[in-house]
């Protein structure tokens, strides 16, 4: 079931990011692009099988979670960018590249980077499952750069969700706030995730589901933006040609 | 209040006893799929009863008249206010009365009277729901029409600048306020100025009966309605081409 979960999140992705080839070579926002593209990236990271090999390809330190972290930070940065400058949401575009914005993710960077130093943590295994069954020490570790690694995703979706709110109850046409209801939906997840370490063992299905569910609003809901401009461009000509 | 669909099919069988559903649709222009679907569900849209009366030469009001929620519509109509008459003349039509007005004016002495002013667009026009209630509003109105039906004020007044109102709400308005209770089913186009007992005329007439100042005030309150509704599209549509612009 979270197989299944995991390999339709990542066709969704890689499915966005061909369709976006196009424009990208039109250099539409070719950035939208890299988005799809990254997070392709990251959800391939996330699943075990091309984690193993991907990682050992890299010395089978883990080394490729950390940098799963770093691509998910990436994304979600440009994510929240984009979202800023079209929603006009100027005051919180100081909360994510203004000084404060940057100092949060220095420190959460930061952070993380340490707390992987710490722990032992060679054996290839996604999730680092294998190191956090080796020793209390490195459960905790585990535990602890886990949570850092989703407070910045975290971050910047509270930042954003004011302006998600708003556009959803604005004027704009229904794709555009359906788009804005999913990327809060999803940003309402990744905080959620934060809580991650006080579920109860029996609920690890339901943190699968937050995951990739979170994963699966941004990319849909980045989508519907973009449907809803084809569209809107498309029916503009018709519009004039049925009013000669 | 849709109609009930047994009380429908009476209707329908007291003014076209041999008629089937396909003829009555190819008759009065209802989708033969929207008629289904309303029988099915119980509940007969008041614009369907509108339309197939049309088709036979009864008066839409009198066929509402025949239903038990519409039964205070029966009887002589009530004649609209002038405040009424002229909510119902669309914006245009009053700057060119406007207009035309002046341009009497400067004519002077060589001209006895002014160029006759195009004739007046039917009602409805684009914000005549709107107008329509101000028109006839005591500044209690909108507060008496939502104690006496319980609909929320926001959900009232998104109705009316939408240009909408629901034939129901319509007729409660028209009663909180005192005046003739079609009123409101001409402002939101469910029927014509004739079928609900206007004289012919009377908008132009009420027109006619304004004064120069009032016409002018008025004119410029809908100009000024105009331009906000226009700017508010404007930056609607600002932003969109900038969500395009960053997310497209």
């Amino acid at each position: 079931m979270i197989e299944i979960l995991q390999w339709s999140t990542l066709a969704v992705c890689c499915a966005a990011a061909v369709a976006r080839i196009p424009s990208a070579v039109r250099g539409e926002n070719r950035s939208l692009f890299y988005i799809f593209l990254l997070a392709t990236l990251a959800i391939l990271l996330s699943i075990d099988g091309p984690y193993v090999a991907i990682d050992g390809l890299l010395g089978g330190i883990n080394v490729a979670n950390l940098i799963l972290r770093f691509v998910l930070f990436t994304v979600i940065f440009f994510i929240g960018l984009r979202c800023v400058n079209a929603f006009g949401a100027d005051k919180q575009r100081r909360w994510l590249v203004g000084r404060p914005g940057l100092l949060v993710f220095g420190l959460i960077s930061a952070v993380m980077v340490v707390f992987f130093a710490m722990m032992d943590s060679f054996s290839s295994s996604a999730g680092l499952s294998a190191v956090y069954e080796r020793s209390t020490r490195n459960a905790h570790l585990v535990e602890y750069y886990g949570a850092a690694g989703r407070a910045y995703p975290a971050y910047v979706s509270l930042v954003l969700l004011p302006a998600m709110v708003k556009a959803v109850g604005s004027r704009l046409p229904g794709l555009v706030r359906a788009g804005a209801l999913l990327l809060a939906i999803g940003g309402v997840c990744l905080t959620v995730s934060l809580l991650f370490p006080f579920f109860p063992a029996q609920l690890t299905p339901l943190k699968f589901v937050i995951n990739y569910g979170a994963a699966l609003c941004f990319v849909v809901g980045l989508a519907a933006f973009w449907i809803a401009r084809v569209r809107a461009t498309q029916s503009a000509p018709q519009k004039s040609s049925t009013a000669k | 209040m849709p109609l009930p669909a047994k009380a429908f099919q009476r209707w329908l069988h007291g003014i076209a006893p041999q008629a089937s559903t396909a003829d009555i649709c190819r008759i009065s222009g209802v989708k033969r799929t929207t008629l289904a679907q309303q029988l099915v569900r119980g509940k007969v849209a008041e614009s369907t009863v509108v339309s197939i009366s049309r088709a036979f030469n009864i008066n839409p009001v009198a066929a509402l008249a025949t239903f038990a929620s519409y039964s205070e519509l029966a009887g002589s109509p009530v004649l609209p206010t002038a405040a009424e008459l002229v909510s119902q003349i669309a914006t245009m039509d009053l700057l060119s009365a406007v207009i035309a007005r002046s341009a009497g004016a400067a004519g002077g002495g060589d001209a006895d009277r002014p160029p006759p002013a195009p004739p007046l667009t039917p009602a409805p026009h684009a914000t005549s729901v709107k107008n329509w209630v101000d028109a006839i509003d005591d500044g209690e109105l909108r507060h008496r029409v939502s104690a006496a039906t319980g609909i929320a004020p926001q959900n009232y007044s998104a109705q009316l600048t939408a240009n909408r109102l629901t034939p129901e709400l319509a007729i409660a308005t028209s009663r909180a306020a005192g005046v003739g209770l079609t009123g409101g089913l001409v402002a939101t186009g469910m029927i014509t100025e004739s079928e609900a007992g206007w004289p012919p005329g009377a908008r132009q007439a009420a027109l006619d009966a304004l004064s120069d100042g009032e016409l002018a005030a008025l004119a410029g309150e809908r100009l000024q309605a105009l331009g906000k509704t226009l700017r508010r599209q404007e930056q609607d549509h600002q932003q969109t081409k900038t969500i395009w612009e960053n997310l497209g």
